[in-house]
């Protein structure tokens, strides 16, 4: 779709009425609310989860350390978070290709939550009928008392909702104690309210207008879709022509094809929009229309599936494939790119060593004659446990080492500075500027060691 | 083509194309910025302020939300004012 087209434009940036959809039931519904309530529990229990003495997924900002169950991520690991996004955006790609915005329909937050608040609304305000009819009404007291009631709920679900957030990032049980004492920290009282005040006007009052205005995700997706993706569409071939008939008609008969125009479809759908109109970039995939249709088809006793899903070319009656080169080339990349973010975790290192020269002075001859260069290395223990590492030193012939401590000892979890010397014999230098390889090893763990390079600098050659 | 101008885009939906792209760099540009910067050792002018952590990243975040705002409400800007349209209210006010 050409959202450069003016019309479209008007038409996206036209006033807003809001949009009271008609509760669906089938199959996919039951599906949808399946998966909200899984995601939603994923949300509201994973910070409340505990792993070896710590809460299990913790993204702890002001330690500056990620705890993932078993995995402590240091800012230094930030290239994996980051492979980790790739990967998650490839598969989004994989995805959208094969099946659509099944994103959308069954697992983006926006959903989520906007069906959350939808369902609280329903429970407080009733039917789509009560709630257009108590909408045009008059203020009454029951219309305020009502609302007010709606509005309480939402907000105490928004603050739950913020204060879980938080809680991703500061040790909730800690939270949870400032906040049942009234002495929140500023910052989090801060966040706590900016996510909730988000949560809440995005899935109460914004809703689909999220998806229309502000997702990019709805805008590019179409560039992942071809005529076998996976759709939702109303098979207009055997729909057409539309009308309302009396059950005991024959429809061949009276020229009319299966869509009784019941509008059922219209009326339940989240964003609202008429899905025989075709293909439309509002439509968020989310099944509702194809439950509230095949309702009808059953009351009828006509076949379910007028609106269904199925791929483009199917509803022309062409052969629709699953493997086509766009399929392969986005499993492909995924694949490769997923085995390789794995691959580099598990044979991540839990030791940093970085290497600072001493940048007063180049070089410095002793009193034996040999030329000495000095570096600061920064030992950063990433690991569980302390330990005591072993330095060594390559690169140069008989090159030697001296610390200033006799054991290198760090703690879990900390760095520490060390000053080293090396020294060299100029006639073993063959040029002013050589490489040595520092290589440190932890005594007790064979599989903490790491190596650094550095330059050592000698006279001019 | 393209052309917008003419077209009177709600204040609402400024409001979004300003802050909501803007917003989500802010947190790309955050999250990058402190992964190399630990805010317990960026006080260069030794300020005297009490400020922890985390307030360390939040103000980080709204000068990167800030400042891409203000880089969007320019792109906004340039795309609706048609130069076009300058230029031919220029050329009218000419003597020729
Ligand atoms: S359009 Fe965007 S915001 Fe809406 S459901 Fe899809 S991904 Fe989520
Ligand atoms: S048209 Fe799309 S968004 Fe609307 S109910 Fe059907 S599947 Fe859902």
């Amino acid at each position: 779709m050409n959202t450069a087209d003016p019309k479209i434009q008007q038409s996206l940036y036209a006033r807003h009425e809001k949009i009271y959809p008609r509760q669906a039931h089938g199959r996919f519904a039951r599906l949808r609310v399946l998966s909200i309530l899984v995601l939603l529990g994923i949300f509201y229990g994973t910070p409340l989860l505990r792993w070896d003495g710590h809460q299990a997924v913790l993204f702890d900002l002001p330690a500056r350390k990620f705890y993932i169950f078993g995995l402590t991520l240091w800012p230094q690991d930030f290239v994996y978070l980051a492979g980790l996004l790739i990967v998650a955006a490839l598969s989004l790609f994989f995805f959208t290709a094969l099946a659509g915005r099944i994103w959308c329909g069954y697992a983006c937050p926006q959903t989520v939550w906007t069906e959350a608040y939808i369902w609280i609304e329903r429970k407080i305000e009733g039917t789509r009928s009560q709630q257009m009819k108590r909408d045009k009404a008059a203020w009454s007291w029951d219309k305020f008392r009502v609302k007010a009631i709606k509005q309480t709920l939402w907000l105490v679900f928004s603050l739950w909702t913020g204060f879980t957030f938080v809680g991703f990032f500061t040790p909730i049980n800690e939270l949870a104690a400032s906040f049942i004492g009234f002495n929140l920290g500023p910052w989090e009282t801060f966040w706590i309210f900016f996510y909730g005040f988000a949560t809440y006007g995005n899935a109460g009052w914004m809703r689909e207008q999220v998806c229309e205005y502000m997702c990019p995700y709805a805008r590019f997706q179409s560039a992942m879709f071809d005529n076998d993706t996976l759709i939702v569409a109303y098979d207009d071939m055997r729909g057409e022509p539309r009308g309302p008939r009396k059950r005991s008609v024959d429809k061949s008969a009276a020229g009319l094809g299966d869509c009784v125009d019941c509008t059922l479809c219209y009326q339940v759908c989240p964003t609202g929009i008429d899905i025989r109109d075709g293909l439309q970039y509002e439509c968020i995939a989310c099944s509702a229309c194809i439950d509230a249709c095949d309702e009808v088809m059953d009351k009828l006793g006509y076949d379910r599936g007028l609106i269904r899903y199925t791929t483009e070319n199917a509803i022309q009656n062409k052969p629709s494939k699953i493997l086509r080169p766009r399929i392969v080339i986005y499993a492909i990349i995924l694949a490769i790119a997923t085995i390789t973010v794995f691959y580099d975790l598990s044979q991540r290192v839990a030791l940093d060593l970085d290497v600072i020269r001493d940048r007063n002075q180049l070089y410095r001859e002793t009193n034996e004659g040999l030329i000495e260069n000095v570096y600061t290395l920064k030992i950063l223990n990433m690991d569980d446990n302390p330990h005591a590492f072993i330095l060594s030193v390559e690169g140069i012939t008989d090159l030697e080492l001296f610390t200033d401590v006799d054991n290198i000892y760090v703690n879990a979890g900390t760095v520490s500075e060390l000053i080293v010397r090396l020294r060299a014999d100029e006639a073993n230098l063959s040029a002013q500027s050589a490489s040595v390889s520092f290589r440190l090893q932890a005594q007790d763990a064979n599989h903490l060691i790491v190596e650094e390079e550095a330059r050592f600098l000698g006279p001019r050659k | 083509m393209n052309d917008m101008s003419g077209m009177q885009i709600p204040f609402r939906q400024k409001c979004i194309v300003t802050l909501w792209p803007s917003f989500m760099i802010a947190i790309v540009a955050t999250g990058l910025f402190f992964s190399a910067f630990d805010p317990s050792e960026l006080y260069p002018y030794n300020l005297d302020i009490e400020i922890n952590v985390v307030g360390a990243y939040t103000l980080g975040f709204f000068i990167f939300w800030a400042l891409s705002a203000i880089s969007s409400a320019i792109t906004l800007y340039f795309a609706i004012t048609n130069c076009r349209k300058i230029h031919a209210d220029q050329s009218s006010h000419s003597p020729s």
